[in-house]
């Protein structure tokens, strides 16, 4: 047999009720921590957080209050043997039957706010939001303007009027990321070859800061976005500031021979130039090592006619295109492999 | 692979080169039990090293050591390691060891197929490692590589994917080996409602190694087939369905977590019975949780996926919800198992008790995951980090910690230091708690996993400091724990057969036992027969 | 006294032995094993819009059929050997093993010569990666099963087999007869149920 040894008296109780101490106190932590959010969807997903939290606290202060009282009061003290008890079958059916009353409370709690979470509106703002390493593209659909941002240098922000209902549609371009706003206390994977939509309405002004949730590689810790909830006149104040912005973008054709660098996935010109009626040549350098790009031409950013289309060109690389002639217009040019945060004015004079 | 230190079972022991071919050659389970605890730990600080790495950078905002592709690398291998190259092979290790002697066999029933699973272990584990010396690095897509992701890296990925098809082909074996030998070696008397506990739960792992592990192989090569020769499965351009890998990878993934738990729940509820001087409460409840719990397992994967908006959410958040019934029954079992007991705090009770209070927190920190509405808020976030580190570490971990104090002496016929037991067993809880449960608040803060840096204007930044200095306070535990393994192995042998008062057939024989397992079997007339010879015969053996 | 394994003749004669039982295990995890590649070919078939694909040419069921009746009629030969076995006959028993084995090596050649007429390969697109990786890897499968086979084969003609203990065999009709059903379930997906 082994020899008996005690261990300090003073040890058993303080452990005991260290564990009990820190059960509560984390629990009161816990409650402080989580926030509302911005939405009442958020404020919905905040309730179900705390209902949660009142079926689970009394679990665990409960098994941690059982395990310090029979550290405290059935430490051995001498060397009579235990009663040899066991449980019969009635035990048995009491513990499988408390779990399962806790869950019969919060499954349908759970569903209950899922489906307020998925209630949908007629949406006032229509977004389609196209996540690409390492940023994200938000394309207004009824306001006709883009907002995109650069990898490593500038978020992408999405401005939106504040106690509108948001539509967004989600996609990516490349790798699965995923689209997490804290302050809504919601994310949803942007997922290649598959659109998702969901709706919320922002209804607190301020600036949340988000970012990508879904290990998306090398930058993936930078591919952070804003949301900015501001008042209806300045939202439309805004979009008519990036309408005047995009279709400002001007320049002059300087005869038929184009160039084009890719660095960082960003071209180094915004606008091309070309006259009417003959075909364009285009040298193109991609110094972005290992990273594909082409480059193509649109009726617009909503992508409803194509007039050219390269194929793409893997880094560190250069090619020369012949596009075809043109009628004059202003059209549009990207990256397909990158979208809207590669692109800029084809103006045909 | 630290030989010279490992202990020996009662073999003579010969010239040096002679021992060393003994142990690559061996086909004695306990041996093959021993050398899969030796590439485990040491696996386990590797790992554990790559955790330390990470933790250091992200103390504070701002890169300070690591490029973001370094610290990919460091997260992948990280969860890679420690899920296939620590935690299950510890469970198999002292399933190896221990399942032959509580049955009575003299051996597995496959004995040189044994050794084979055991030696294809380290050659998958050093072969995902190589990749840090590939061209690109190792592998960087995270322990899931989802694709479209994990088919733009370079070679170190192909080697990931070898790696593992190597590790699970091992593990598929050594499943099929215990099952066999549970079902066919039991010495006569053993019927299955009578053998331990522990081995209850390796036959339930070795099902679900069986039946989930070769999926995973499956979904591998269709990675590497994408990746290499030109086949289109993830490829949405051409048809192929980016979603089809987390499917398959979760369908295995979700049993997978089972396998790294269902031994440490064998292992404690076995400690508390010996150290409360009780039998267990229930047994049947034990038995019939951990089957339950295997069939639901299959259930639950995609709960991983809520946040794709792709998959039903109310069918499989019921499915996870129940399943924690069979676990909550666990519990009750253990507190039944303490009542009215007399229980003598040991360490390995010490690291029973420290596993029943962590692994509570993980069990319950995932019922908000459970429900898909809380979950768009939490997953991908440190909230998940958390919560699978109170289940891995504060549970498996330390479960296996317990297993080691408890069977140490019957596998090397040592005591480990009881005074440094209880210095680590503070230590380690104190340091597991400071670094893991600040977690939680910075998930529900925002801070989103693998992420190598972020900035400082989050609030994050605090918490990252705590949980940093608490990873390093596990790792001043885990040297006390290796300082004492090393300082008793120089100790001589003073063991008895059963140091503990326990319960179960290993400890009817000598520490270490013979290499014929036994040279006298006890009649087995219950599931303690330990327990019954002790108490018949009126006095300690 | 020892503690030792149940020995053969003091099981139950009714309960697999440990290597039949281990085979057993082992097909029940390739079951799984091909399980989820039919799980992909599933999902992607559920995706696409047209099945099968443009541009890949119908595949005709003449070479298949074959392949099929020579699969199926060597599971029956295999059987017909384990019954020899038992009922000591081990000549009978060797022939229809020998029979088995040839099978199996013209399902291979057969398969490899289909390869080569049908006009698509591994890379052209869903189709291609679905039908040459299921196929492939349930060829792979043909070849350990005929490697296999053919060591029983020999221990067969050493004599090492008898009524009483003939584990080899039994093992690997069971794992031949798991071979076959999965083409059976192939031969199905690829060539019945997909639309002409």
């Amino acid at each position: 047999m082994s020899p008996s040894v005690c261990p300090p008296r003073a040890r058993r109780p303080a452990a005991a009720l260290a564990r009990v101490g820190l059960a509560v106190g984390a629990s009161v932590a816990f409650s402080g921590c989580a926030q509302q959010g911005i939405s009442i969807k958020s404020h919905d997903v905040h309730i179900l957080y705390l209902v949660i939290m009142a079926l689970a606290a009394p679990v665990v202060i409960g098994v941690y209050a059982a395990l310090a009282w029979c550290i405290v009061r059935y430490r051995k003290r001498d060397d009579q043997p235990a009663p040899q008890t066991t449980g019969r079958g009635r035990s048995l059916a009491v513990f499988f039957a408390i779990p399962v009353v806790i869950i019969a409370i919060l499954f349908p709690f759970g569903e209950a706010t899922l489906l307020a979470v998925e209630q949908s509106e007629i949406p006032q703002v229509q977004i389609r939001v196209e996540g690409f390493q390492w940023e994200w593209t938000f394309l207004y659909l009824n306001e006709g303007i883009f907002v995109s941002g650069k990898t490593l240098v500038r978020p992408a922000v999405m401005v939106l009027p504040v106690d509108e209902p948001v539509q967004i549609t989600l996609t990516s371009r490349d790798v699965i990321h995923s689209f997490f706003v804290p302050a809504l206390l919601f994310k949803r994977d942007a997922i290649p070859g598959r659109t998702s939509s969901f709706q919320f309405t922002p209804s607190k002004l301020g600036t949340y800061q988000s970012q990508c949730a879904e290990f998306c590689g090398l930058y993936h810790s930078k591919m952070t976005f804003e949301v900015r909830v501001v008042s209806s006149a300045d939202y439309q104040a805004w979009i008519a500031q990036q309408r005047q912005a995009l279709n400002s973008i001007t320049c002059s054709a300087n005869g038929s021979d184009l160039s084009l660098v890719a660095h960082n996935i960003s071209w180094n010109a915004f606008c091309l130039a070309v006259p009417a009626g003959t075909p364009f040549t285009l040298h193109i350098t991609n110094q972005d090592n290992g990273i594909e790009h082409n480059f193509s031409i649109y009726d617009s950013f909503f992508e409803k006619k194509q007039y050219f289309t390269s194929p793409r060109i893997t880094g560190v690389a250069s090619e020369t295109l012949t596009g075809p002639p043109l009628p004059p217009g202003h059209y549009y040019f990207q990256c397909d492999v990158h979208g809207p945060a590669m692109s800029g004015a084809f103006i045909v004079q | 692979m630290a030989v010279t230190e490992a202990p020996s079972t009662a073999v003579a022991p010969g010239p040096e080169r002679g021992r060393l071919l003994d142990w690559l050659t061996t086909t004695d389970h306990k041996k093959i039990g021993l050398l899969y605890l030796i590439s485990s730990f040491s696996f386990f600080v590797v790992g554990g090293i790559f955790a330390l790495l990470m933790r250091t950078e992200l103390a504070r905002p701002g890169t300070q050591i690591f490029h973001p592709h370094a610290y990919n690398q460091l997260f992948t291998l990280h969860g890679t390691l420690m899920i296939f190259l620590v935690i299950f092979p510890l469970l198999a290790g002292f399933g190896n060891y221990f399942v032959p002697l509580q049955i009575g066999a003299l051996d597995m029933a496959f004995p040189r197929i044994n050794a084979l699973s055991f030696w294809l272990l380290p050659v998958g584990g050093l072969t995902i490692l190589s990749g840090l010396f590939a061209k690109g690095g190792a592998a960087a897509a995270g322990w899931t590589g989802y694709p479209p992701l994990s088919e733009q890296l370079g070679t170190g990925q192909d080697l990931w994917i070898a790696g593992l098809i190597i590790v699970g082909t091992a593990s598929i074996l050594g499943g099929i080996n215990f099952i066999v030998t549970i079902l066919r070696m039991r010495a006569p008397g053993m019927t299955m409602m009578r053998m331990p506990v522990f081995t209850w739960s390796i036959l339930a792992t070795s099902l679900l190694v069986i039946l989930a592990a070769p999926v995973l192989t499956a979904g591998l090569i269709m990675l590497f087939a994408d990746r290499r020769l030109g086949t289109v499965f993830f490829d949405p351009t051409q048809g192929g369905v980016v979603l089809l890998w987390q499917h398959v990878f979760w369908f295995f993934g979700h049993p997978e977590v089972y396998m790294l738990i269902l031994g440490a729940w064998g292992i404690v509820t076995e400690i508390i019975a010996v150290f409360s001087g009780k039998p267990i409460f229930s047994y049947r409840g034990v038995v019939l949780s951990f089957l339950l719990i295997t069939a639901l397992s299959f259930s639950v994967w995609a709960h991983h996926m809520f946040a794709t908006g792709a998959v039903e959410l109310p069918f499989f958040s019921v499915t996870t919800e129940l399943i924690s019934v069979p676990t909550g029954v666990l519990f009750f079992i253990w507190l039944g198992t303490m009542w009215k007991g007399k229980l003598r705090f040991e360490p390995p009770m010490l690291f029973a008790l420290g596993f029943i209070a962590m692994f509570l927190i993980g069990g319950i920190n995932g019922v908000w995951a459970a429900s898909p509405a809380m979950d768009f808020a939490i997953h991908d976030t440190y909230w998940v980090v958390a919560h699978l580190h109170y289940v891995l570490f504060g549970g498996t971990i330390f479960g296996v910690v317990a297993a080691m104090y408890y069977w140490f002496p019957k596998m090397t016929g040592r005591m480990l230091s009881r005074k440094l037991g209880i210095w680590q067993f503070w230590i380690q809880l104190i340091g597991f708690n400071l670094t893991f449960f600040p977690m939680h608040i910075l998930g529900l803060r925002g801070m989103p996993r693998r992420i190598a840096d972020y900035a400082p204007d989050r609030g994050w930044s605090f918490l990252n400091l705590v949980a940093t200095v608490g990873a390093f306070i596990i790792a001043i535990a885990m040297i006390l724990f290796f300082v004492n393994i090393f300082l008793t192995l120089r100790k001589p042998r003073t063991a008895p057969d059963d140091p503990w008062g326990a319960n179960t057939l290993e400890w009817a024989t000598s520490s270490p036992p013979p290499a014929h397992n036994f040279d006298r079997l006890p009649p087995i007339r219950s599931d303690r027969p330990v327990y019954d010879l002790r108490t018949a015969g009126g006095e300690g053996s | 006294m020892s503690s030792a394994a149940i020995s053969t003749q003091e099981r139950p004669s009714r309960e697999l032995s440990g290597p039949v039982l281990g085979m057993v295990l082992f097909v029940a995890s390739e079951a799984m094993f091909f399980a989820a590649f039919f799980g992909g070919y599933y999902t992607i078939r559920a995706n696409a819009k047209v099945w099968p694909p443009p541009g890949i040419p119908h595949l005709k069921i003449d070479i298949a059929t074959i392949l099929t009746v020579i699969l199926v009629l060597s599971s029956v030969m295999v059987q017909i050997s384990l019954r020899s076995i038992r009922a000591g006959e081990q000549r009978r028993a060797t022939l229809f093993l020998g029979i088995t084995i040839a099978l199996g090596v013209t399902f291979l050649a057969l398969q490899l010569y289909d390869y080569s007429q049908l006009g698509f390969g591994v890379k052209d697109g869903t189709f291609g990666t679905l039908f040459y990786v299921m196929t492939g890897i349930h060829m792979a499968h043909v070849f350990g099963g005929v490697v296999f086979l053919a060591l029983v084969f020999g221990q067969m003609s050493a004599g090492l087999l008898s009524p009483a203990n003939h584990d080899p065999l039994a093992a690997g009709a069971i794992y031949w007869d798991f071979v076959d059903v999965i083409w059976l379930l192939l031969f199905t997906t690829f060539y019945l149920l997909t639309p002409r």
